[in-house]
């Protein structure tokens, strides 16, 4: 009966569709869901949370009945005269689809909804490009202009508003808390007072306190190369330091390619990254140290996510189980049999490149000489994507978000191409110096801006401005003790070697033409970790970590509130600050200044003179640090 | 019971329905950028049967043949095939007649009058196990990975109901290591309060004996000075010349969590959280592992006016529930831990006449198989790391293999049946569910009924409604309520 009624309504349709009720999907369906329905309910969009992408998200929508077009809500939909119902929702329309479209929808829900495979109105991923590009600029537009030429356009487009421009305090603090990681220095503050604060020489000198930047700079490339001073692996020598190579290297602004070089075919002091951990016992093969290194390469230098492929072929990108292993083949001793969730294949990797069109590893040379091999694959001056995920990186530390975001998905669509490329052509240009492209970014207009007020933490395409970030464990502490001028002891792995006097890092300082590690402040990046930094989001550094929390849950808020390591950092403090401050008004001065950049307002003035002010004892003046130290404004950089 | 609203089918998605949700969201819109309510609000929360959910978390996958359903017992014979072996335990009586369950589970049979036995539930074939994935699936009924940061259940409890007690975290985690272990960054992932913020997060306390440091104050400081210091912090607060960026969530996220932490700080329920306090001969009772001071800590916070406590077994791959090899082994040690813990639980509560208002929920994320792995017709792969055909060892006794076709969830109080059995699966291998399937769906509408909160309740978050259960679908099983 069905058919019949099928049949009879097909008069009048295409002839090819006369002799059946099928109907032919590509030509038949598609161009008419194109033309009415995925603009609501295809791509990102699933109005009223019914999407078209897919033939099963179709399904999932529960709208239709397979085979019974006469018991589905579709047909309906597009039948009804109800303008509040009907679909298309076009109101002036009494019929938005003709007779004949119609009927194509009651034909392919009766002839069980085909589909053909592949077919998606999902937007088509985005294909990186794997090689530099060439960026168009404006003539003479160059350096820190360049970013703020794209930004800018990129804005436009958007029809985002550019937020305001930051004033010099609040220019100033971030700058230095994000190149050094401590509060602005005396000096800069003394200029600032004066309103003679050059910015460009500020950004000059901070970036020249090559002390200070390296010791901050620790804690970002500790969390990504899994350096730690102490944890898993090290009692039994199945963990090295790079602690001493790392500290050198940031000292001297190594260029990056030299750096990713000696990281993949180690030099002295550098091969704790490429060795991985070795755990005790027996691990799933996917945590075997070649494995760790195909994982860790992939995702430090290039973003790529190749952990589900150590297992498998991934599911989320394109990579595959022979992708992961050939590249962990490159650092085995033995021949290296593949593993497919854990179970062993019988087939052999071959020691292999992932980017066959820069270059190719001979899987008969030596581990060594393979392992060099891979060191210039990955620095070839044609490996945009090694370039493009650094500096996305180097973004991310100084604006707050990438411009790939978040950071393990370099697959992803940048919110600026042409920012993307400028930048990573920058690190080129100046021979792979890190410093140099920072500076270009902090030069910026794009810089100063003022945080963008952000509502959830969304991976947005979008850019609307700075994001303000959380400081980290380590920046926390070593703003609290910039204040207070109580740094720690040197302690931990790191200083010390047996029957040496000074471990790796003295070493390093002496070489470095630095007294030994007396010299204060110790900061701590080169301290053990300890309850409080874990409590306040330091990784144990097992994972390559990118990017740690940016908010503060109510357990961390209780460490803060009632944990002993701060209790007793607070009160060492206030007994400091106590004598090198008689009058207590200078001490509150002083705390304002360094912790915040500004002076205490006249309300502020009072609060803490009621906490600190007239009190014999430390108390207040413990007090009146903690108060500080909880400010929001102290906890983020703004 | 006034959950009628139930009873009627799900409205079709019908663009009116559709505006409806709209006009109610714009009603509805909250402050500071919060996710904000879009549906719900005309169909109105049910009446809670439920003030508090305790769930107690078979971590790594619980064999329902082993515990709550016992199939054919045979006994450790080298040389027996293994496809003749479904339990590993003799079944015993329980206080109900036609229930019975797994050999070492003496206390909670005791306790079964109080009991609804859901012997149907079942999990979703995600083509390959992997314990994270289904947890997750399971403690926010979604697959991952998602777009959006899904909440915990815990989470949507908080957000939806708040805490019972201002005072107290309304969402509390116990026994879970979230460091230090393989898996530990997935086990995050849905350990959270997802889009709604880690103010709906949970509080993480993996160890029981050491709950009370979490809540003291600094040493040396008296109630006095201690909130006069917050006092000065939050007069700043206001006075701050940034005062305007507040707003920022980073900012907002900071200050409540602030907040929180020094209304609990200061208040006399901290009590709670030190299991010192308990009497000795409690203590003991309860003290058969982790999990067993986790059961007593977990009704000393209800007792306080916690909203939700997750008490885990705790996941750490292959260990615990996750028997890859040596399961009968294991689980002997298993029942040890839990036996009395969750029927002195029972019993605590019921004397305090706090179980009746009280939701205990014992879960997994899918059951076990000694050969089959996942479900019949399912491509997920066979992990067993004790394979073969005839036992040979002890190492080869137990249901190594991952089945998703059916499982045990075990409830006491807040509004179930008492002494009550729901559902079935066979008893042939694959034992799948024959009677009334509850999906992870309709387990969570279940017990989000129960607790007060519509399984249609939604949020939008970056531009669509994101539901309690998914696509508001989850339909809560009538047949358990009393």
């Amino acid at each position: 009966m069905l058919r019949k009624l099928i049949y009879l309504t097909l008069i009048g349709a295409s002839s090819n569709s006369l002799d059946s009720a099928e109907v032919d999907f590509a030509h038949e369906v598609v161009p008419l869901m194109k033309k009415h329905c995925i603009e609501c309910h295809g791509g990102g969009k699933s109005k009223g949370g019914f999407s078209m992408n897919t033939r099963a998200l179709v399904l999932d929508g529960d709208v239709l009945e397979l085979g019974k077009p006469e018991k589905s809500l579709l047909m309906e939909l597009l039948l009804t005269d109800d303008e509040d119902e009907r679909m298309p929702p076009i109101k002036k329309q009494k019929h938005p689809l003709a007779k004949k479209e119609i009927d194509v929808f009651r034909r392919w829900i009766a002839s069980g909804l085909p589909w053909e495979e592949g077919v998606t109105f999902a937007k088509v991923r985005y294909e990186p490009p794997l090689k530099p590009r060439k960026v168009k600029l404006p003539q003479g537009v160059v350096g820190a202009a360049a970013v703020d030429y794209f930004v800018g356009k990129t804005m436009r487009k958007q029809k985002t508003a550019m937020p305001p421009l930051a004033d010099d305090a609040v220019f100033l603090r971030r700058l230095y808390l994000d190149v050094t990681g401590l509060p602005p220095h005396e000096n800069a503050r003394k200029l600032l007072a004066q309103g003679k604060l050059d910015r460009a020489a500020a950004v000059d000198r901070v970036l020249s306190n090559d002390r200070a930047y390296a010791e901050h700079w620790m804690v970002f490339w500790n969390d990504l190369l899994r350096n730690e001073f102490a944890g898993t692996g090290f009692i039994d020598g199945g963990r090295q330091q790079v602690t001493g190579w790392l500290y050198g290297s940031l000292l001297e602004n190594k260029p990056y390619d030299v750096f990713v070089r000696e990281l993949i075919s180690p030099v002295k002091g550098s091969s704790g990254f490429m060795k991985g951990i070795k755990w005790r016992g027996s691990v799933n093969a996917s945590q075997t140290q070649e494995i760790q290194f195909s994982q860790n390469v992939s995702q430090v230098f290039l973003g790529i996510n190749m952990k589900c492929a150590s297992c498998h072929d991934s599911f989320v990108n394109q990579w595959s189980l022979k992708d992961a292993y050939s590249l962990a083949a490159i650092t085995a001793d033995e021949p290296l049999e593949m593993f497919r969730c854990d179970k062993p294949t019988g087939e052999i990797a071959d020691a292999a490149w992932i980017y066959p069109e820069l270059g190719q590893i001979d899987p008969n040379l030596p581990r060594d000489k393979r392992l060099a091999q891979l060191a210039e694959l990955m620095t070839h001056p044609e490996n945009g994507r090694m370039q493009r995920t650094i500096v996305n990186r180097l973004w991310r530390q100084l604006i707050g978000r990438g411009i790939v975001h978040p950071m393990e998905t370099m697959n992803a669509e940048p919110w600026s191409e042409e920012l993307l490329d400028f930048l990573a052509n920058t690190l080129v240009e100046k021979d792979y110096d890190l410093k140099a492209v920072m500076r270009v970014i902090l030069n910026s207009d794009v810089y100063r801006m003022q945080m963008e007020q952000v509502k959830q933490d969304v991976a947005g395409k979008k850019f609307r401005g700075p994001v303000r970030r959380r400081l980290t464990a380590e920046q926390f502490l070593d703003a609290i003790r910039s204040t207070t001028g109580v740094w720690p002891e040197p302690d931990g792995e790191a200083f010390r070697k047996k029957g040496a006097k000074g471990g790796q890092l003295n070493a390093v300082m002496l070489a470095h033409g630095m007294q030994e590690w007396d010299a204060r402040p110790l900061r701590a990046s080169f301290t053990k970790r300890g309850l409080l930094q874990a409590a306040l989001g330091r990784p144990n550094r097992e994972q390559v970590v990118t990017s740690r929390p940016e908010l503060i849950t109510t357990l961390e808020a209780m460490n803060l509130a009632n944990g002993d390591n701060l209790a007793l950092i607070l009160r060492q403090g206030a007994a400091a600050l106590i004598k090198q401050h008689a009058i207590r008004d200078k001490l509150i001065r002083h705390v304002y200044a360094v912790a915040l950049t500004r002076e205490p307002s006249a309300k502020e003035w009072s609060i803490a003179r009621s906490l600190a002010g007239n009190d014999r004892s430390a108390d207040g003046v413990e007090d009146f640090l903690w108060m500080v130290f909880m400010l929001p404004e102290f906890n983020y950089v703004n | 019971m006034s959950n009628q609203w139930y009873d009627e089918s799900r409205p079709g998605l019908t663009r009116r329905h559709f505006l409806e949700k709209l006009t109610a969201a714009g009603a509805a819109t909250l402050l500071g950028g919060a996710p904000r309510l879009v549906a719900s609000e005309k169909m109105g929360q049910p009446e809670a049967t439920a003030d508090a959910c305790i769930l107690l978390w078979m971590g790594g996958g619980m064999a329902a043949p082993e515990t709550f359903d016992p199939k054919h017992y045979e006994p450790f014979n080298v040389g027996t095939p293994v496809e003749k072996i479904i339990s590993t335990f003799p079944a015993i009586d329980t206080a109900v007649d036609d229930i019975k369950i797994a050999q070492g589970l003496e206390n909670i049979a005791s306790v079964m009058d109080r009991a609804t036995l859901i012997r149907s539930h079942y999990q979703a074939d995600l083509g390959h196990i992997l314990h994270s994935r289904h947890q997750y699936h399971w403690h926010t009924g979604y697959v991952p990975p998602q777009t959006v940061a899904a909440p915990h259940i815990g989470a949507w409890m908080a957000k939806v109901l708040g805490a019972r007690n201002e005072v107290m975290p309304p969402f509390i985690n116990i026994g879970q290591r979230l460091e230090g272990h393989g898996e530990s960054e997935e086990l995050k992932a849905f350990t959270t309060g997802g889009f709604f913020g880690s103010e709906y997060g949970p509080m993480n306390l993996p160890y029981p004996e050491k709950a009370s440091q979490a809540v003291k104050p600094p040493k040396g400081m008296s109630a006095d000075r201690f909130a006069k210091r917050y006092k000065a912090l939050q007069e700043a607060l206001k006075h701050s010349p940034q005062g305007e960026g507040i707003s920022d969530y980073h900012q907002e996220s900071m200050l409540r969590s602030i907040d929180k932490a020094h209304r609990l700080l200061g208040s006399k329920e901290r009590a709670a959280f030190d299991l010192t306090l308990e009497k000795k001969e409690c203590y003991d009772r309860y003290n058969t592992g982790r999990f067993g001071r986790g059961c007593l800590l977990a009704r000393r916070l209800v007792e306080a006016g916690a909203r939700f406590v997750e008490v885990t077994t705790e996941y750490v791959p292959f260990q615990n529930w996750d028997t890859h090899e040596n399961g009968h082994t294991t689980v002997q040690k298993l029942h040890q831990q839990i036996d009395v813990p969750i029927a002195q639980l029972v019993k605590d509560l019921e004397e305090r006449g706090m179980l009746d208002r009280t939701l205990v929920i014992v879960a997994s994320e899918f059951s076990r198989d000694m050969i089959m792995e996942g479900v019949p017709g399912s491509k997920a792969k066979d992990q067993s790391r004790a394979k073969t055909t005839v036992i040979k060892e002890m190492k080869h006794y137990g249901l190594h293999r991952h089945f998703t076709g059916g499982s045990s969830v075990l409830t006491f109080g807040g509004g179930m049946k008492k002494g009550a059995l729901y559902g079935a699966t066979a008893d042939e291998r694959p034992c799948l569910v024959t009677k009334d399937p509850v999906s992870i769906e309709d387990m969570h509408a279940t017990m989000f009924t129960a607790m007060g909160v519509n399984p249609t309740t939604a949020y939008e978050i970056e531009g669509r409604p994101f539901y309690a259960t998914k696509d508001g679908q989850g339909k809560a099983v009538k047949g358990v309520f009393a």
